[in-house]
C-alpha cells in the first residue's frame, strides 16, 4: 500500500491522513498545555481570569491551527519554505527601521492589528527552509563546500540580524538550531565543528556591542549575590521557590514564593519556578518528563519518515523546543543566565505559544506524510 | 543505484545522528532534573527557611507597665490603658482623604492633622502614624463599623503613665521617659513606638518587674512589604503591680515639717523589718507635671534650681555623718575589747597626734570622760584616743557591719554608695598612704567618710535591734526572703553600751540632744547628733556668722521607743549648723507624728487580693457602658 503512494502528491482523504497522524506527541502537548493553565490559574490567586482563561482558548485555537497545518499537503511546506524564510529575513532587517523599542532592544513589528516579534517565527521558518535546502542536496554532496557555507549562511545571516536588535538568547538559539538540523543531515563533524567555533568566537567579540542591560545579566549570572536585589533577585528568589517546594510542594494557591510576588515574571519566564514550589519536586519532574516525552516521540517520528525534509523538519522542531525548555528550566534553577525565554506551551504569552504549535503541526504534518519520496530532481522541477 | 544506495546511507547516519541528538538531550534534561532533586530536596529545608524569612514579619506590641502604690494602697503611678486610632499610609493609599473621611468618624484637631500628614510625607510609608489617643468606645465602635471604607487604618491599645502626689513622693517613685541609645541596645522591643522606662528611683530600680514582657504578632507580607494576614499573636505580659512600704500621707506630713528646713533628707524606718516608710528630700518637684509633659523652660529651671530638687537626698546625697559615726567607732572598740565601760580618757579640748593638733568642739574640754559621757556629750577626744587604739581597719570593718560603704539595695535606683575609707581604699583611689590623723578624723565621721541619710538610718536600726536590718521599700520584699534579719555579730553587752549613751544624749541633763527628746508622755527616744563640718572655717565660729554654703550639715540618728525599738529616723539639713539646733527638733517632730499616727499597726493594703487590686484600678480606664 505504501508502494502507491505518489512521490509528489497525496491522495489520501483527510481521514485517512487524520487516522495516520501522531498520537502521542499531541497529547503530550496537550498535558503540558494543561499544566500551563493550572499554573496561570494559581498565579491569580484561583482565578480563570486573565491569563488561564486566554491560555486555554489559545490552546484551543492553536491545536485547530496544528490540525490545519499537519493535514495540508506536504508540497505546500516545501513550497513555502523559501517564501518565508525570505519574508520573515526581510522583517528582521526592518525591525531596526520600524520595530518598536522595549527594554532598548527593537524585537516588535506591528502589522495592522498584529504585533509579532519576527524572530519567533524565524526559528520554525529556518528549520523549514533548511530542510528544504538540504532535500535538494544529493546525499553524496551533503559535504561539498559550497553547499555547507550556503546552509551556514542561512542560518548566521538572521542569527546575525538577531544579535544587532540587540538579542544575544534568541541569537544563540536560531544558530544552535541552525547547526543542529545541519548535523543531522549528515554533514561533516569538521564543518560543523568549524561553526560551532566561528559562532563561539563571536560571542566574546560582540562583549562590547551587547547593551549594558544584557552585559549586567551575564555578569549576574556568574556571581547572583554581587546583585541580591536587583538582576540577582529573580534569580534568588526562584531558587528559594524552588526550594521552599520540597518533594511534595506545597499545593496549588499555597506557594508564599509564588502568592506573595516573591517570584517574579511568574506568569511567563518564571512560571516553572511557581509549578515547583507548589507541586514540589514531583510536579516538576512529571513537568520535565512529559517534555521528555514529547521530544523524543518528535526524534521519534522523524526516524520513522522516508524524506530527509521530513525527517528534519521533526528533528528541528524537537530541538528548537528542546533549547526553549532547557534555556527556561536552567534560567529559573539559576544554571543559566536570565534570558527571556518562556517555557514552551506553559508560560502565557501568544507568539510563543503559536510558535511552538506551529512547530509541533509541521512536525505532524511531516510524520503524516513520513511514506512520501522526494527526490532531489522531482525537487527542482517542483520549485521551477 | 548510486543515488539509493547514498540515499540508504544518508538515511543510517541520519538515524545515528538524530539517536546521538536525542541521548544528548535526555542527558542534559537529566542534568536538569538533578539540578532540581538538588535544590528542591537535598537543600529544601534552607531554602523553606528563607522563604519564611521572607514571608514573616513580626510587630512587637509593648507590654502595659504595672502599677505603683504605696503601704495602704494609694495609687502613685498608674499606666492608663487608652485606645488609639492608628493608620499606615500604605495601606490607606491617599492618606489626606482617608484622614478627612476619618474626621467625620471621630474629632481630629487641625493640628493632629497637620502632624499626620507631615509625618506621612517624611517617614516610610510602612510605619503606622498615631492618629489620635484617648478614643472612647463609641468612636472605637464606629472605627470599626466603617472600616472597610477606612483601608490602612486600625486600633490598639496604647499607655499613658500618670503619677499621684508626684510633689510628695517623685523622688521615691520616680519617672519614666523615653529609652536613650543604650536601653535600646539591651532589649530590642525597646524599639516599639510609645515605649517609656525607667529613669529614676522605683520606676528605674524596679524596671525588670515594671516592664513586664512585649508581645508579638506575626505577620505574613507579601514581597511588597503588604500585610497579608496575621499567622500568629503572642500577647504581651503586663509589668507587676507594686506596693511600697512608704506611708505617703506620713511622707506629706514631715514634707510639711520639712518646709522650715531648705534643703534637707529624712529617712524613717520600721527598726525591726527595715521597712521605709518615709524617705523625704527637699526641695520637692512634682514628677506628675513633669510626666505631663514639661517645656524646656521649666525644665532648666529645675535642673539648676539650688538645692538640686531633681536629686533624691536620701539616697543620692552623700555627706560626713559628723558626730552621729561615734557609735561606729564606739562599736569597734568596744567589741575589739580595747575598752569598757569604766574606761577613762582626759579630753583637754584637743589631742595632739605627731605635732598635730585634733580639736574637741568643746574648746575647754572635757574632762574625764567614760563611752557613756562620751556618747551623750559627744566628745570628740575621748573618740580620737578609741580610734589610736583601734585602728582604722576595726572602724571601717564596724562601719560596714553596720550599713555603711555599699549601696543598700532596695529596689529604688540610683542610690550612692557612700564611702568607708581605709588604707587600701586610699591607695588605690588617691594613691597615697594612710596617716594616723586621718584615722582620728573617720573616727568623728569627718575626712573621707561619706554616708547617705538612708545608711544613717540603717545603722540606728542596727543598732537599736542588734540585727542586720536591710532597708525595704516593696511589700511584700520582693524575690528576697522574709524571715527577720539575722543577728549582727556584735557584742549584746558593747551594743547596750552604746545604746544607753545614746538615750542619755536625748534625755539625761547635758546630753547633746536634749531638744530631741520626745514630747510625749513616757516616749523615749534613743538618738544621737552630729555636725559634719563643711569647711575649716565653721570650727569654733557660730554658723549664723558664716556664708551659708559653708555652715555645717546638721545630722541625727535616733530610735524610738528607747526600750523597745520601733521607729527609727535619720535626718540631715544642708548647712543646718549644729545637729542639736536644727535636725535633732526635726527627728523629734518626725518621731512623735511616727508615734502618733504609727503606721505600723494600721492595716496596711492588702497584697493576696489581686481582684480588688484590679478593681480599685479601675476607676481611671474607660469601659463601655453596660
Amino acid at each position: 500500500m505504501t508502494a502507491t503512494t505518489s512521490a509528489r502528491f497525496d491522495h489520501r482523504s483527510l481521514a485517512a491522513k487524520l487516522a495516520s497522524a501522531p498520537v502521542i506527541a499531541p497529547l503530550t502537548a496537550v498535558l503540558i498545555g494543561a499544566a500551563g493553565v493550572a499554573a496561570l490559574f494559581s498565579v491569580t490567586g484561583g482565578s480563570m481570569e486573565p491569563y488561564a482563561m486566554r491560555h486555554v482558548a489559545r490552546l484551543v485555537a492553536g491545536f485547530a491551527v496544528v490540525i490545519v497545518i499537519a493535514v495540508l499537503p506536504l508540497r505546500f511546506w516545501l513550497g513555502l519554505a523559501y517564501p518565508a524564510y525570505a519574508l520573515l529575513l526581510a522583517a528582521l532587517a526592518a525591525v531596526p527601521y520600524f520595530g518598536n523599542e522595549a527594554l532598548g532592544a527593537q524585537r516588535w513589528l506591528t502589522l495592522g492589528p498584529l504585533s509579532f516579534q519576527p524572530a519567533e517565527p524565524m526559528k520554525v521558518a529556518l528549520v523549514l527552509a533548511l530542510a528544504r535546502y538540504l532535500q535538494g542536496v544529493p546525499a553524496n554532496a551533503m559535504s561539498h563546500w559550497a553547499h555547507v557555507a550556503t546552509a551556514l549562511l542561512m542560518i548566521l545571516v538572521p542569527a546575525a540580524l538577531i544579535l544587532a536588535q540587540p538579542d544575544l538568547g534568541t541569537a544563540i538559539l536560531v544558530a544552535a538550531i541552525g547547526l543542529t538540523v545541519l548535523f543531522c543531515a549528515g554533514t561533516s563533524f569538521w564543518y560543523l565543528a568549524a561553526g560551532v567555533a566561528g559562532a563561539a568566537a563571536v560571542v566574546p567579540l560582540s562583549w562590547d556591542y551587547l547593551h549594558d542591560y544584557q552585559q549586567r545579566r551575564v555578569l549576574v549570572f556568574l556571581d547572583p549575590e554581587a546583585d541580591p536585589l536587583g538582576m540577582g533577585y529573580q534569580i534568588t528568589q526562584a531558587k528559594i521557590a524552588l526550594g521552599a517546594g520540597g518533594l511534595t510542594g506545597r499545593g496549588l494557591l499555597h506557594g508564599t514564593q509564588s502568592q506573595l510576588d516573591f517570584v517574579p515574571e511568574k506568569h511567563t519566564d518564571f512560571i516553572f519556578a511557581l509549578i515547583a514550589e507548589e507541586t514540589g519536586f514531583i510536579g516538576g519532574a512529571i513537568l520535565i518528563c512529559l517534555f521528555g516525552v514529547l521530544l523524543f516521540s518528535l526524534i521519534g517520528m522523524g526516524l520513522r519518515c522516508r524524506s530527509l525534509f521530513c525527517r528534519l523538519v521533526c528533528v528541528g522542531v524537537a530541538t528548537t523546543l528542546f533549547l526553549h525548555v532547557t534555556v527556561n528550566l536552567g534560567m529559573v534553577m539559576g544554571a543559566l543566565p536570565v534570558v527571556g525565554v518562556p517555557l514552551p506551551l506553559v508560560s502565557y504569552g501568544g507568539t510563543s505559544l503559536l510558535a511552538t504549535l506551529a512547530g509541533l503541526g509541521l512536525a505532524m504534518n511531516a510524520f503524516v506524510h513520513r511514506r512520501q519520496r522526494l527526490r532531489a530532481g522531482e525537487l527542482g522541477l517542483l520549485l521551477r | 543505484m548510486p543515488g539509493f544506495e547514498s540515499e540508504s546511507r544518508r538515511h543510517g547516519r541520519f538515524t545515528r545522528r538524530a539517536l546521538l541528538l536525542g541521548s544528548a538531550q535526555a542527558a542534559l534534561l537529566g542534568v536538569l532534573g538533578h539540578r532540581l532533586y538538588d535544590i528542591q530536596v537535598t537543600h529544601a529545608r534552607r531554602y523553606q527557611l528563607l522563604a519564611d524569612e521572607n514571608r514573616i514579619s513580626t510587630q512587637g506590641s509593648a507590654p502595659i507597665r504595672g502599677n505603683i502604690r504605696d503601704r495602704f494602697g494609694i495609687v502613685l503611678a498608674q499606666s492608663e490603658e487608652r485606645l488609639e486610632a492608628a493608620v499606615v499610609p500604605d495601606l490607606a493609599g491617599d492618606v489626606a482623604s482617608i484622614v478627612s473621611r476619618l474626621g467625620k468618624v471621630i474629632a481630629i484637631t487641625p493640628e493632629d492633622r497637620e502632624r499626620i500628614l507631615a509625618l506621612a510625607g517624611r517617614q516610610s510609608r510602612l510605619i503606622p502614624i498615631l492618629v489620635r489617643s484617648g478614643l472612647t468606645w463609641e468612636e472605637l465602635a464606629r472605627i470599626s463599623v466603617l472600616a472597610p471604607q477606612l483601608p490602612g487604618v486600625f486600633t490598639q491599645t496604647g499607655a499613658v503613665r500618670h503619677y499621684f502626689r508626684g510633689a510628695d513622693i517623685g523622688h521615691v517613685v520616680g519617672l519614666v521617659g523615653a529609652p536613650d541609645q543604650q536601653d535600646l541596645s539591651t532589649d530590642p522591643s525597646l524599639r516599639l513606638p510609645g515605649v517609656r522606662i525607667g529613669k529614676a528611683g522605683i520606676e528605674l530600680g524596679m524596671e525588670t518587674a515594671l516592664r513586664g514582657s512585649a508581645g508579638e504578632i506575626t505577620r505574613e507580607v507579601d514581597a511588597h512589604g503588604r500585610i497579608v494576614r496575621d499567622l500568629d499573636e503572642r500577647p504581651s505580659i503586663r509589668g507587676s503591680d507594686l506596693v511600697l512600704t512608704i506611708d505617703t500621707d506620713l511622707q506629706t506630713s514631715v514634707l510639711k515639717r520639712m518646709a522650715a528646713e531648705d534643703f534637707a533628707a529624712v529617712v524613717a524606718l520600721d527598726a525591726q523589718t527595715g521597712e521605709v516608710l518615709t524617705m523625704a528630700s527637699t526641695p520637692t518637684y512634682d514628677t506628675a507635671s513633669v510626666a505631663e509633659g514639661i517645656n524646656k523652660e521649666d525644665w532648666q529651671q529645675l535642673v539648676d534650681r539650688e538645692g538640686d530638687p531633681l536629686v533624691n537626698k536620701a539616697i543620692r546625697g552623700q555627706y560626713p555623718p559628723g558626730s552621729t559615726f561615734k557609735m561606729v567607732t564606739a562599736m569597734a572598740a568596744l567589741d575589739a575589747g580595747l575598752v569598757t565601760h569604766k574606761t577613762r580618757f582626759t579630753c583637754q579640748g584637743s589631742l595632739e597626734l605627731s605635732g598635730q593638733r585634733f580639736g574637741c568642739w568643746k574648746l575647754g574640754g572635757h574632762g574625764s570622760v567614760r563611752l557613756h559621757d562620751a556618747l551623750k556629750e559627744s566628745c570628740d577626744v575621748y573618740f580620737y584616743e578609741l580610734a589610736r587604739l583601734c585602728g582604722i581597719e576595726r572602724i571601717a570593718a564596724a562601719a560596714r557591719k553596720l550599713g555603711f560603704g555599699s549601696a543598700l539595695e532596695c529596689g529604688i535606683g540610683g542610690q550612692k554608695p557612700g564611702l568607708i575609707p581605709d588604707p587600701a581604699w586610699k591607695q588605690a583611689a588617691l594613691n597615697n598612704r594612710w596617716y594616723a590623723g586621718e584615722t582620728l578624723l573617720a573616727a568623728i565621721g569627718q575626712g573621707y567618710v561619706l554616708a547617705t541619710p538612708l545608711q544613717l538610718a540603717v545603722m540606728t536600726a542596727r543598732l537599736a535591734t542588734g540585727r542586720a536590718i536591710e532597708p525595704k521599700l516593696l511589700r511584700p520584699d520582693h524575690g528576697r526572703s522574709a524571715a527577720p534579719a539575722a543577728t549582727l555579730s556584735f557584742d549584746a553587752g558593747s551594743l547596750e553600751l552604746v545604746r544607753q549613751g545614746m538615750i542619755a544624749a536625748v534625755n539625761e541633763g547635758g546630753g547633746t540632744a536634749s531638744s530631741a527628746s520626745l514630747p510625749i508622755r513616757g516616749a523615749i527616744m534613743a538618738g544621737k547628733t552630729g555636725t559634719a563640718q563643711v569647711s575649716r572655717a565653721s570650727h569654733g565660729r557660730s554658723s549664723a556668722s558664716l556664708e551659708r554654703k559653708l555652715r555645717d550639715h546638721s545630722l541625727f540618728v535616733g530610735y524610738a521607743p528607747a526600750s523597745a525599738p520601733r521607729y527609727a529616723v535619720a535626718a540631715i539639713v544642708e548647712h543646718g549648723g549644729g545637729g542639736s539646733k536644727v535636725a535633732a527638733p526635726l527627728v523629734r517632730d518626725v518621731m512623735t507624728m511616727l508615734l502618733e499616727r504609727d503606721p505600723l499597726s494600721q492595716p496596711a493594703y492588702p497584697l493576696d487580693a489581686p481582684t480588688a487590686a484590679r478593681a480599685d484600678a479601675a476607676p481611671l480606664a474607660t469601659k463601655p457602658n453596660g
